[in-house]
C-alpha cells in the first residue's frame, strides 16, 4: 500500500520536472516560429511605454564597449555616451534604469523575451537590425575602418593593398559585411575585440572594426598600442537604439533626442566622451 | 604583455573575485538542489511500477543526452519567447535563477545514476537480513543501505562534482557574470584595461585551487568511511 503511494508521489514530482523538458523537446521545431510571431504581435498590442512605466524600470541591454557603455577603473557604475543618454531618457520617462550585460548574439531574443527593453550599445543600423527591431533615428555616425600593426602602416594605404591580407572580423558585424563586399580573405571571430587580439598576436594580418571603438581602443596609450588605425574607411554608417518590434518607445526616444539636441545637452555629453565629431545633429 | 601587471593586478583580482563568488554561488546552490533531487530520481528509475521507471529513464536520457548549454538556453528563453511570460525576471538575478534550475535538473540526473549504482551495489543479502530482523523498508534503507551506498559513491561523485565546478562556466551563454565572463571582459576593455588575455588565463588558478580543496575534502571523507570495508 505505502509503496504505491510513494510511487504515485514520485510520479507526480517527476512528471512536473519532466514536463518542461518533454514539452521543450517535443514542440520546438514546428511551433517556435508561429508562437514567437504571435507573442511579438501581442507585445505590440499593449503599449511598450505603458509596460515600462508600470514596472518602473527601463532595462538596457549593453556590452562593455568604450566609449559608449563602460565602467571606469575602481567604479561599479556604467558610464559612457550611450549609458548617460539612457539614464537621461529613463529620467524623462520617470523610471529607474537598469543596465544588463548581454551576449550580443542573443540581443533579439533577449528583447522579445522581455529580458531587456532596449539594445543601446553603439548598434549599427543595418537592414537586418531594422527588420528585427523597432529602431530610433540615427544619433551617431560611424565607419568601418581597417586596423593593422603599426609597423606595417607604410605599406598598407589603400583598399587594393588589403587584398592579400588575412582579416579577422566579428561574426555578423558590419565589418564582416564590408569584408564580404570587398572580397577580402577573412576569418569570423566572436567579438570586435577578439579581432584586435588576433592582429595583436599575429594570427591575422588585419581587422575591421567600428571607428568609434577604434578611437578608444587602438593606438598609443591603449591596450592595443602596437596597432594602428588606417585611413581606409570602407563605408559610413549610423548608430541607433533598438526596441521590441512595434514598440512605441522608439518614437518617444526620437522626441527625447530632438529635445536634447535643441537644448545642447546631448552635444555636451558627446564632448565628455570625445564623440562630438560623430554626433548627428 | 606584463608591462602593467602590477597596476592591473588589483583591478583584475577584484573583478575576478566578484565573478568567482557568482561561480561558487551557482556551484553550492546546484549541489544543494541536485543531491536530494538525484536521490528521488534514482528511486523513480528503480521503481517496480513500470510506467514510472520508464518515464524517469526517458527524462534522464533526454537530460544526459543533450548539451547542458542548450538546456540553459531553453530554460531561460522558452518562457519569455514562446509562452510570452518571462517567469525569470530581468537582470542578473533572473539569469541566476534560470541557470540554477538548469544545473540542478541536469546534475540531479547524473547523480541519480550514481546513486542507483551505489544502492544496487549493496548485496541483497543485507536487505534480506534486515527483513528477517523485522526492520521496515525505510529502516533498512536508512540504517543499512544508505551509509554503505555513500561510501561506494564517493569516488564517482567527486568526479562529477569537480566537473560541476568547471561546468558553471557554461552559464555565460546567457550572460551570467561568473569568473570566465569576468576574465574575458579584459580581452575587450573593462575598467580601463583593454586587450589583456592574462586575466582569462588566470581564472584557471581559481578553479585549480578550489578543486584542490575539494579533492582533499573527498579524500578525507573516503578515509572516514573506511570502516565499511566489506
Amino acid at each position: 500500500m505505502s509503496k504505491k503511494i510513494i510511487a504515485l508521489v514520485l510520479a507526480v514530482i517527476v512528471a512536473a520536472i519532466g514536463f518542461v523538458f518533454v514539452a521543450c523537446n517535443g514542440n520546438e521545431g514546428t511551433e517556435t516560429t508561429t508562437a514567437a510571431g504571435e507573442s511579438q504581435t501581442e507585445a505590440a498590442k499593449e503599449s511598450d511605454l505603458e509596460y515600462v512605466k508600470s514596472k518602473g524600470k527601463l532595462v538596457v541591454g549593453i556590452t562593455d564597449f568604450a566609449p559608449m557603455d563602460y565602467k571606469e577603473k575602481g567604479s561599479d557604475e556604467w558610464i559612457g555616451f550611450d549609458a548617460d543618454l539612457a539614464k537621461a531618457f529613463a529620467k524623462e520617462l520617470g523610471v529607474e534604469v537598469e543596465f544588463v550585460e548581454i551576449v550580443w548574439d542573443n540581443r533579439i531574443i533577449d528583447l522579445n523575451g522581455k529580458n531587456i527593453d532596449c539594445v543601446w550599445n553603439g548598434m549599427t543600423l543595418t537592414e537586418d537590425v531594422k527588420a528585427a527591431m523597432e529602431t530610433s533615428k540615427a544619433y551617431c555616425n560611424n565607419a568601418q575602418v581597417v586596423i593593422i600593426p603599426a609597423d606595417k602602416a607604410d605599406s598598407i594605404k589603400t583598399v587594393e593593398d588589403c587584398k592579400d591580407l588575412a582579416f579577422a572580423v566579428e561574426k555578423g558585424s558590419a565589418g564582416m559585411e564590408m569584408a564580404e563586399e570587398n572580397k577580402f580573405n577573412f576569418t569570423e571571430v566572436a567579438a570586435q575585440s577578439d579581432a584586435l587580439s588576433e592582429v595583436a598576436s599575429g594570427t591575422s594580418d588585419a581587422a575591421i572594426i567600428d571607428s568609434l571603438m577604434a578611437a578608444a581602443m587602438v593606438g598609443e596609450g591603449t591596450g592595443f598600442s602596437k596597432l594602428t588605425t588606417t585611413d581606409i574607411k570602407l563605408n559610413s554608417e549610423e548608430y541607433g537604439v533598438g526596441f521590441r518590434k512595434g514598440s512605441d518607445l522608439a518614437a518617444k526616444l526620437d522626441e527625447f533626442f530632438a529635445k536634447s539636441l535643441a537644448d545642447g545637452s546631448m552635444e555636451k555629453l558627446a564632448e565628455t566622451y570625445g564623440v562630438q565629431a560623430a554626433l548627428i545633429k | 604583455m606584463f608591462d602593467n601587471f602590477a597596476t592591473q593586478f588589483p583591478v583584475v583580482f577584484d573583478a575576478l573575485n566578484i565573478g568567482f563568488l557568482q561561480t561558487l554561488k551557482l556551484f553550492f546552490v546546484t549541489l544543494a538542489g541536485a543531491l536530494p533531487l538525484g536521490l528521488i530520481i534514482s528511486f523513480g528509475s528503480m521503481s517496480r511500477f513500470k510506467p514510472l521507471s520508464a518515464l524517469v529513464k526517458t527524462i534522464v536520457w533526454i537530460v544526459r543526452g543533450s548539451p547542458l548549454m542548450i538546456q540553459i538556453m531553453i530554460i531561460y528563453y522558452f518562457p519569455g519567447l514562446i509562452l510570452d511570460n518571462n517567469i525569470w525576471g530581468t537582470g542578473e538575478q533572473g539569469r541566476f535563477i534560470a541557470c540554477s534550475v538548469a544545473f540542478i535538473v541536469n546534475y540531479a540526473c547524473y547523480f541519480s545514476e550514481i546513486y542507483r549504482g551505489g544502492i544496487q551495489g549493496v548485496p541483497k543479502g543485507q536487505q534480506e537480513a534486515g527483513q528477517v530482523l523485522g526492520m521496515t523498508k525505510s529502516e533498512i534503507f536508512f540504517r543499512v543501505t544508505l551509509l554503505q551506498m555513500i561510501k561506494r559513491i564517493v569516488p564517482p561523485m567527486s568526479n562529477e562534482i569537480i566537473t560541476l565546478v568547471k561546468d558553471t562556466s557554461l552559464s555565460r551563454i546567457i550572460a551570467l557574470q561568473e569568473i570566465i565572463w569576468a576574465g574575458s571582459a579584459f580581452l575587450k576593455s573593462s575598467r580601463g584595461i583593454s586587450g589583456e588575455i592574462w586575466p582569462l588565463f588566470f581564472t584557471a588558478v581559481y578553479y585549480l585551487a578550489f578543486n584542490g580543496l575539494l579533492t582533499v575534502l573527498f579524500a578525507r571523507l573516503e578515509k572516514k568511511l573506511d570502516y565499511f570495508k566489506s
